[in-house]
Order: structure tokens, then C-alpha cells, then sequence
């Protein structure tokens, strides 16, 4: 499983791909920076709604779509994927080494430019910790969710997209129950909790905060899987 | 040689949505190669992904080696693909992309393994440039070393002639012949009919997602010698000429059309070749022009189909 880890991780990895990524990280910067520079906001309000609106609801699941949506999505549409697929290979393997290949890249690119633009901030070392927690479970929970999509549909950006901002960013907030079936409402609640910052309306326990997205994640890779067992290979 | 199939393929369809891929396709293959003869759309591909586990029958029953090929990945340890599509691991070198394949077959030596495949098809394994940077037919050969780097009994090429100079065409085609002739079973698809002579003796036609023909080469190319051909003869004088070539014996009929044209039908195109000068003289008549109307290999396949 290394060897299939290793190529899709330098597959993922091109320079291009990874510093358009890091730009976006970098606006969290910026606006960190300036909430920390204002002499009116209060830090650790205006950094935890900063981190769980600009974080958790854009750059966590756009970088997450972006690389996770390619790892497989890329070499099925290309034709690639048949060097990789008609080998006797388990394809729980292909699917796991392909998320953790796409997580291993996106984790640094969403954890630190946030964990940074939290510290920027000013709201403490709290803020800092509740960030990385919450944008590593949101990357991880997104991960298996875009490794799978990337996979199911051609053209999965869009799709992820529209998921990321119709559902997440929308119908989910819409009461408890829907809430429930957000990642994004789940990591707000890690976040919030850890911060100890302002409470959002919906709120998961910590336990549940972390384990839905965490289980999100695993379910899609079984689905990945018997994506890879079914599917036709170009 | 063993006579017992190695592949089974049993009244097989395969449709994607409204289009059907291929129809009602049975035969069996042993060891030695195998030619897949077909113009382009004929259903090969389709056939070629079938055999190898890429896609399931719609209808029917694909068997190699005695198992179902789809999602069977201790079966792919058997089978070497050569895939239709351009796109390669473009940043890895040939060595690398073959010693992949190698490491995911569990081999125990892949460098060696690797280095061994590239040279049978005589590439350079230190050659560290990406593959992006090989030429068509270096690519065309790293990717027959992928697919037998695991010394497969089945080695099926899709097209893998396609975009090579004849120097490496022969080279391939004597590697294909001496994987058939070491005990393998080698089914090489190609939509070049002079090209498959060269594959060996047996030969698969496909046409329009049916088997047209399947059999001897030589059986095969005799039929599509004998069949009728139509050719078109401008001259000055059609009436006359036309008159002129039905006392040709080669001759089945003749069409005037306009002024100047007069189509021909014959059943022995060599000998109509030989007649339409002496006629041309009979007739007084200027030829211009002798064009065989259905030479080309689509026509052949439309023949061999509706026969």
C-alpha cells in the first residue's frame, strides 16, 4: 500500500496545485492579521466566527474538494487508472492509500495557514487548539466524502461545490436534524467547545463532534471501495 | 501445444446505454497469438476491456484461465494489458512506471524485474528522462513492458502497433510471436489488415460489434480477395467501353453513369486490372481514370458482415 500511497501523494503534490492552495490559506491570514490589528473586535469572538466561517465553511472544504475530488477522479478520467486497478491489488488498498494520500497533502495546507491566522488573532492558545482540531477533522471527514465523489461523477468540482454551498452552507443549517448531517456543524462544535468561544445555535457533544466526521470519512472509503469493485475502468 | 482454451467467451453483449458495443460474441483461444481484426469502432477495445476484467458483459460469459475476469484481482496476476490510451504516469520514467506494475504484482526483485521487461523491449532502463519526453513508439514499448513484466500467461495488446516506425513494428511483432510461441496465450487487436498477417495464423474479425469471421488467416484473406469489387473507369467513350468489358469473363456488370463514367462490378479484381486496357483499345476509348470503389478495409469488414 506504500508504493500506491507514495504515487498518488507525488500525483497530488505539483507545485502549481499546492501553492494555489496555500493562497487561499493565506486570506485566513490576512483577515486573522487585521481582527488582531482592530482595536474593537473581541479576539476570541471574532477569531473563533473568523475561523468557523471562513475556515471551517470555505477553505477546509474547498482544499479538501480540490485534492481529494483529483486523486482518483484525475486517473479514471485520464485512462491511468487502469495501471493501477488490473493488478492484484485489494481495492480497499487503492481507496485508502488514495485518501490518505489526498489527506496527507491537505491537512498542512488547511491546518497551519488557519492555525497561524487564529494565533494572529489574539484570542489564545485555546482558539489555536480548537482550530486545528476542528480544520483536521473537517479534512478528514471531507476527504473520504471527495475521494468517493471524485471517483462517482465526472467533473466532481462543481458537485462538490454545490454540496459545499447548498447543503453545508445552507439546507444543513436549516434545524437540528439536518444540522446533525453537516461535517461543518460538527467541527463548529469542536471548535466552539475547545475554544471555549461563542456557541452556535445547533451543538454537538465533543464525542459526537468528532466522531460523525471521523466516521464520515471511513464510511466513504468502504464506498470508494466498492466504487473501485464495480465500476467500468476506461 | 495445449488445445485447452485458455479464453472463453460465450454469446457475450455488452451495451452502454442506447449502443451496443458488441453482440452475441462467441469463441475460445488457446496458446499462440491470436489477431483481433476489426476497423476502428468495430467493438475491439470494448472486447479487449472485457477479457480483461475492465468491464462485465451485458449478456453472455467471459472466462480466462477457467475465472470470471471482473473484480478478480488475484486473476490480474495472470493477465499483461496493453491499453489503447495514450496517458501514462507522465512524470515517472520508463523504469519507474515498469517497476510499479512490477511492485504492485508483489514480484520479489521489481528493479530487476523492471530492467529485465524494458529490455526485451530493447529501451534503455537508465534511461531517467520522464516518459512524457519518450517518443511514441518508446512509449508504446514501455507500456509492453509493463504488461509483461510478470511474465503473464495472457498478454492482451490493444493496438499496440499504432504510431510506430516499421523498424519497431517488426521488433514488436517478432516479441508477440515468441510470447505466443513460448506458451502464451497473446491476442493482439489492430484495425491494419497487413499488419495481422504478420501476427500469426489466427485471426478474429470484428465489424459493427459482430464477429464477421474468425479462423485462418490465409482462409480469411482469400475470401476477402474473392469477394465481389466494384470498380469506377472514366473514359470518353462509356457505352462502348462498357460493352467492351461485359465480354470480359471477370465481369459480373457494368452501370453507365453520365457521360464519362462506367461502373464495374467483378468478382476477380486482378483480372478486370488485365481486361480494361485491351477493352479501352476494342472500345477506341481514352481511359482516364480506373478507381477501385471499395478498397478500402471498411468495405472489406461491410462484406465479410453481410456475407
Amino acid at each position: 500500500m506504500s508504493t500506491l500511497y507514495r504515487l498518488f501523494l507525488s500525483n497530488l503534490a505539483s507545485r502549481g496545485r499546492v501553492v494555489g492552495l496555500l493562497a487561499l490559506g493565506m486570506l485566513a491570514v490576512v483577515v486573522g492579521w487585521a481582527i488582531g490589528m482592530s482595536d474593537t473586535a473581541d479576539p476570541l469572538d471574532d477569531g473563533t466566527t473568523m475561523v468557523a466561517n471562513l475556515g471551517l465553511a470555505l477553505i477546509a472544504p474547498v482544499v479538501t474538494l480540490v485534492l481529494s475530488s483529483a486523486v482518483l477522479g484525475d486517473p479514471n478520467e485520464d485512462g491511468t487508472l487502469v495501471y493501477l486497478w488490473l493488478r492484484p491489488v485489494a481495492r480497499w488498498q487503492l481507496a485508502t492509500a488514495a485518501t490518505a494520500a489526498a489527506l496527507t497533502v491537505a491537512l498542512p495546507i488547511v491546518v497551519v495557514p488557519l492555525a497561524i491566522a487564529a494565533a494572529l488573532t489574539g484570542g489564545g492558545g485555546e482558539l489555536v487548539t480548537g482550530t486545528m482540531a476542528a480544520c483536521a477533522i473537517a479534512v478528514v471527514g471531507y476527504g473520504g466524502l471527495f475521494t468517493w465523489l471524485g471517483l462517482r461523477i465526472k467533473r466532481a468540482m462543481p458537485w462538490g461545490l454545490a454540496y459545499i454551498l447548498v447543503w453545508e452552507g445552507f439546507i444543513a443549517r436549516a434545524g437540528d436534524g439536518t444540522e446533525a448531517l453537516s461535517i461543518r456543524s460538527h467541527t463548529v462544535s469542536v471548535l466552539s467547545r475547545l475554544a471555549d468561544g461563542p456557541r452556535s445555535m445547533w451543538e454537538s457533544t465533543m464525542s459526537t463532534g468528532v466522531l460523525v466526521p471521523v466516521l464520515a470519512g471511513l464510511v466513504a472509503i468502504y464506498f470508494t471501495s466498492r466504487r473501485l469493485q464495480l465500476q467500468d475502468v476506461a | 501445444m495445449s488445445t485447452e482454451p485458455v479464453i472463453q467467451v460465450e454469446k457475450v453483449t455488452k451495451w452502454f446505454g442506447d449502443v451496443v458495443a458488441v453482440s452475441e460474441i462467441s469463441f475460445t483461444l488457446g496458446l499462440g497469438v491470436t489477431a483481433l481484426l476489426g476497423p476502428n469502432g468495430a467493438g475491439k477495445s470494448t472486447m479487449l476491456r472485457l477479457l480483461c476484467g475492465l468491464t462485465r458483459p451485458s449478456q453472455g460469459t467471459v472466462r480466462v484461465l477457467g475465472e470470471k475476469p471482473h473484480d478478480n484481482p488475484g486473476l490480474y496476476r495472470r493477465i499483461g494489458l496493453v491499453p489503447q490510451q495514450e496517458a501514462m504516469f507522465e512524470s515517472m520514467s520508463g523504469r519507474r512506471f515498469v517497476e510499479l506494475a512490477a511492485t504492485l504484482h508483489g514480484l520479489p526483485s521489481p528493479r530487476e524485474a523492471a530492467e529485465r521487461a524494458l529490455g526485451v523491449v530493447e529501451l534503455d532502463p537508465n534511461d531517467k528522462r520522464p516518459v512524457r519526453a519518450y517518443s511514441k513508439g518508446m512509449r508504446q514499448r514501455v507500456k509492453v513492458a509493463q504488461a509483461i513484466v510478470h511474465d503473464p500467461e495472457v498478454v492482451v495488446l490493444d493496438e499496440p502497433l499504432e504510431g510506430l516506425d516499421p523498424r519497431q513494428r517488426l521488433h514488436l511483432i517478432n516479441l508477440f510471436r515468441r510470447l505466443g510461441d513460448e506458451g502464451r496465450c497473446v491476442l493482439v487487436s489492430s484495425h491494419v489488415l497487413d499488419e495481422v498477417e504478420r501476427f500469426g495464423s489466427r485471426v478474429l474479425v470484428l465489424s459493427n460489434g459482430r464477429m464477421a469471421a474468425e479462423g485462418d488467416f490465409h482462409d480469411i484473406r482469400e475470401l476477402m480477395d474473392d469477394r465481389p469489387h466494384r470498380v469506377r473507369v472514366r473514359t470518353d467513350r462509356p457505352h462502348d467501353l462498357a460493352g467492351a468489358l461485359l465480354t470480359s469473363r471477370s465481369v459480373m456488370g457494368a452501370r453507365v453513369e453520365g457521360d464519362e463514367i462506367v461502373v464495374v462490378d467483378t468478382v476477380d479484381a486482378s483480372a478486370l486490372r488485365l481486361a480494361v486496357a485491351p477493352a479501352a483499345k476494342a472500345a477506341k476509348a481514352h481511359l482516364f481514370e480506373v478507381v477501385p470503389l471499395d478498397d478500402d478495409l471498411e468495405s472489406v469488414f461491410r462484406y465479410l458482415v453481410g456475407r
